[in-house]
């Protein structure tokens, strides 16, 4: 029925004008793809779907949501009313929300898992270095837009995240300062960080959006990488339309009972997607006993808490990026898949548990047990990457079969 | 197989250990039998009437929301004699001024409509604070003020219920009016609850009957693929 329709005389009347048709056949149908991708290889396609589901619901939140911060009686604020209003009066509004808020803990979860399959498999080897790249620019963007987004019900955990975030930037040497009132607009967190983080949080997913078509484009230039990691013989080789349009939307079938069971029977994830804290209206005078970013920032957050300097906590944070980045250059071993690859399978499983001890440390208030532990973890988590370039030296590979 | 046992049975050491590390806050709440049924919510509202509305206000719920609402589903004859002289659209809110209540109890009484939401425990903080009241073994804070569950033990509200050397009579009453009023408190935190839990019911039923069907179709696709 696709073919007939793409074959219509009304399809080609486009096509002609425009290459649309063109782009759909080489992009979503005719898409060469290796015939042993496993379910790993369907979070591209649930985190795309993810993506569209934050827009749309995202888009009718504005609609009703008010980004201000001037008091409307009782120690609430206009913006947390609006908030309210939209989870008690607005139609289906509450649904609307928690899709928002479980959605974006779910965009995490998926591109954490997206992102550890590339590093398990190699995907980001020679010739996909910056299509792996595009991929860290994109979490990052990701991160910017949750901080950005977090703000807007103005709770409490909205008002003192941001807070302690932003306080982050005044450590910079010699234009830290500035460059915090700049964010702020003003000398703290209130009404004017409100309205511009409403603004930024609107166009940070439009510019996301473009990154994100631009790293599926690229990856339909070098084709995507596959478990085995040697590169596919003609045979094997199969059309994206049927086999993995198929695949991929029983991945989805999967990915959405679990996001539906989130979202209508524990739309708060246990505190951890909507924290309890942020029910109440963000007050000025009163911090909260325990500040911690929701749990997708946490890892990089404990990366930061376990420096002791603020300075050295910022470029031990940025560090943590940066290593993602180089990822591509640090492993020098000629294969690709960790099937192949016992020392690096060895070091890339600890790696996992260290992001994950740091996201539990950075979670949980400050207890010298926990700083120990996750400051640990946090060598752990550099020492990865500094053990990388040295590994290939000594690692026995194993053998590699001919084709997939 | 084993090996990836072993790899498991490695993550559980790393991990467990994470759980016990964190330092543990406050005592443990009383469990509370939250329900969010039509006859426990008209008399958590009517506790919260006669008892927490001097002091507190619903600012997210209206006279109104107390007819539309099914979960609640009072009559207009009903509704009229809870508010009094206040228009139908108005907010519920407390007759005290937040002056008297600075200058009776030094701070404003909190706003409930999110209580149930914004604190650890939920509906069953409510209930650990209404039935928490002791005396201080220590003697510092005056009988009324002191409650096992409130952090720092010293609380503003004074005993709403009278839970302080009450009757043993009284006790199963008292429990059930701080059981009715956090049943409905947890429901005015999050009014469509109900809803919510029953159109989910169907999504998750529609959900998993598609999938199975989008399994049985990429089997048919794959069928003609070794792999």
């Amino acid at each position: 029925m696709i073919d007939k329709m793409l074959d219509s005389k009304v399809a080609g009347w486009v096509d002609d004008r425009t290459h649309l048709i063109r782009y759909i056949r080489f992009h979503l149908i005719d898409y060469p793809t290796p015939k042993n991708l496993n379910y790993w290889y369907a979070f591209g396609s649930i985190a795309l779907l993810i993506l569209v589901l934050q827009i749309v619901t995202g888009v009718f939140l504005a609609m009703d949501y008010k980004p201000s911060a001037i008091l409307s009686g009782g120690g609430f604020s206009v913006a947390f009313d609006s908030v309210e209003r939209i989870m008690r009066d607005v139609n289906d509004g509450w649904l609307i929300r928690y899709m928002h808020a479980v959605g974006a803990s779910a965009f995490f979860f998926v591109i954490y898992l997206h992102m550890a399959r590339g590093m398990y498999y190699g995907s980001y080897k020679k010739p996909r270095e910056f299509l792996w790249m595009m991929g860290v620019f994109i979490l990052i963007f990701m991160q910017a837009i949750v901080f950005f987004g977090y703000l807007l019900p103005w709770g409490q955990m909205s008002f003192w995240g941001a807070t302690v975030i932003t306080n982050i930037i005044g450590a910079i040497p010699f234009v830290g300062d500035w460059l915090l009132q700049l964010v702020r607009g003003g000398f703290s967190v209130g009404d004017p960080t409100l309205n511009r983080f409403f603004a930024l949080h609107f166009l940070f997913p439009v510019l996301l959006g473009i990154v994100v078509l631009w790293h599926v484009m690229a990856l339909h230039v070098v084709h995507s990488n596959n478990p085995v990691g040697v590169e596919a013989s003609e045979k094997n080789i199969i059309p994206f339309h049927p086999y993995y349009t198929v695949k991929d939307l029983f991945g989805i079938g999967v990915f959405l009972i679990i996001f539906c069971w989130f979202v209508f029977y524990h739309p708060t994830g246990f505190g951890l997607m909507i924290e309890t804290d942020n029910f109440n209206p963000a007050n000025s005078m009163r911090t909260p006993a325990d500040i911690s970013p929701v749990w997708y920032l946490t890892p990089w957050y404990e990366i930061l808490r376990s420096v002791p300097n603020k300075l050295l906590g910022i470029a031990g944070m940025a560090l943590a990026y940066v290593c993602l980045f180089l990822l591509p250059w640090l492993d020098r071993s000629p294969v690709r898949s960790a099937r192949y690859r016992p020392v690096y399978r060895s070091l890339l499983l600890i790696f996992f548990v260290s992001i994950v001890v740091l996201g539990y440390c950075g979670h949980h208030p400050v207890t010298p047990m926990l700083t120990v532990v996750g400051r640990t973890a946090s060598v752990i988590y550099f020492s990865f990457f500094v053990l990388l370039p040295f590994i290939h030296k000594f690692e026995k590979t194993k053998p590699l079969p001919e084709d997939i | 197989m084993k090996q990836t046992m072993l790899r498991l049975a490695l993550l559980f050491c790393v991990l467990t250990p994470l759980g016990v590390l964190h330092a543990e806050e406050g005592p443990t709440l009383k469990k509370v039998n939250i329900s969010l049924d039509q006859t426990t919510l008209r008399k958590g509202l009517n506790v919260f009437t006669d008892v927490c509305m001097g002091c507190h206000s619903l600012r997210y719920m209206t006279w109104r929301d107390l007819m539309t609402y099914p979960e609640i589903g009072l009559s207009r004859q009903d509704v009229d004699d809870l508010r009094g002289d206040a228009p139908l659209s108005a907010r519920m809110l407390t007759e005290l001024s937040a002056k008297d209540a600075m200058d009776s109890y030094g701070i404003v009484p909190p706003d409930l409509s999110l209580i149930a939401r914004a604190r650890k425990g939920h509906g069953a903080y409510i209930y650990s604070i209404l039935t928490g009241f002791e005396h201080d073994p220590k003697g510092r804070v005056p009988d009324g003020n002191y409650n096992v569950y409130f952090p720092g033990h010293r609380i503003a509200m004074s005993d709403p219920l009278g839970w302080l050397d009450h009757d043993s009579e009284d006790e199963a009453d008292l429990k059930a009016q701080a059981q009715d009023v956090a049943s409905f408190l947890t429901f005015v935190g999050e009014p469509h609850q109900v809803e919510r839990l029953a159109i989910g019911k169907w999504v998750m039923i529609f959900l998993v009957l598609m999938t199975f069907v989008l399994w049985l179709l990429k089997r048919a696709v794959w069928q003609d693929v070794e792999h």
